[in-house]
């Protein structure tokens, strides 16, 4: 890991056109500033994890011993599709 | 195509029932190819099965049925690298979460599987903004 020291209002860049601002820094809380393109998806570590986690969870593997017949339940109609 | 499964023995899935997941899913990283097959003749569940990996399946369901304000609002780099051209032309799966000892079945709200049904190229995004649960209970 690469480790830079950054004092409030100082930037560092990634590639060519992330830029990553110190904004604050208050006792243990950072608060940053992400210039990203909107192609590039920023997101806090911790949701990842936790999708991570939940797709363990949710991955029916070898060890799972899983009811084919398991009962689902019926949404009550109408189930419209939407988005 | 013909693919072997541990749970439903050898599958013959047509060619366009195989989906794309170029990124896996999170914390899957190398399960990139899945076949849909329907769960319980609803339309509504289905099993995606590792093309990969014959041990690996989820159960998903097309979320609107049971929560029918549930709104994915996805992100421009997402559509971007979806290829999405028109709504239509996108289906959107959550992964189901069976905790047997509760008899609880939950959804993943958070962590969406979207596909490009014409490319069949998916994507799990994360609704980081959105508030969504990653267990969200499935009420009948």
């Amino acid at each position: 890991m690469l480790v830079l020291t950054r004092r409030a209002n100082q930037s560092i860049v990634i590639g060519h056109d992330v830029v990553v601002t110190v904004l604050e820094v208050r006792g243990d809380q950072v608060r940053l500033g992400i210039k990203a393109p909107r192609e590039v998806t920023v997101h806090r570590e911790e949701v990842y994890a936790e999708i991570q986690r939940e797709n363990r969870q949710a991955a029916i593997g070898p060890e799972v011993a899983f009811d084919m017949d398991l009962p689902l339940p019926t949404p009550r109609p109408p189930a419209k599709p939407s988005s | 195509m013909l693919i072997s499964s541990d749970r439903f023995g050898d599958l013959e899935v047509a060619e366009e029932r195989v989906l794309m997941f170029p990124d896996g899913l999170l914390g899957f990283p190398d399960a990139r190819r899945f076949a849909m097959v329907d769960s319980h003749d609803t339309g509504m569940y289905f099993w995606l099965q590792s093309v990969d990996d014959p041990a690996l399946a989820f159960l998903s369901v097309v979320p609107w049925a049971f929560f029918p304000d549930y709104t994915v609002e996805l992100p421009d780099a997402e559509e971007k690298a979806l290829g999405i051209r028109s709504e239509e032309d996108v289906l959107v799966l959550c992964l189901l979460t069976v905790q047997r000892d509760r008899g609880l079945i939950t959804a993943n709200l958070l962590g969406p599987l979207v596909v490009n049904t014409v490319d069949r190229v998916g994507r799990q995004v994360v609704l980081a903004e959105s508030g969504y649960p990653v267990r969200a209970p499935l009420a009948a």
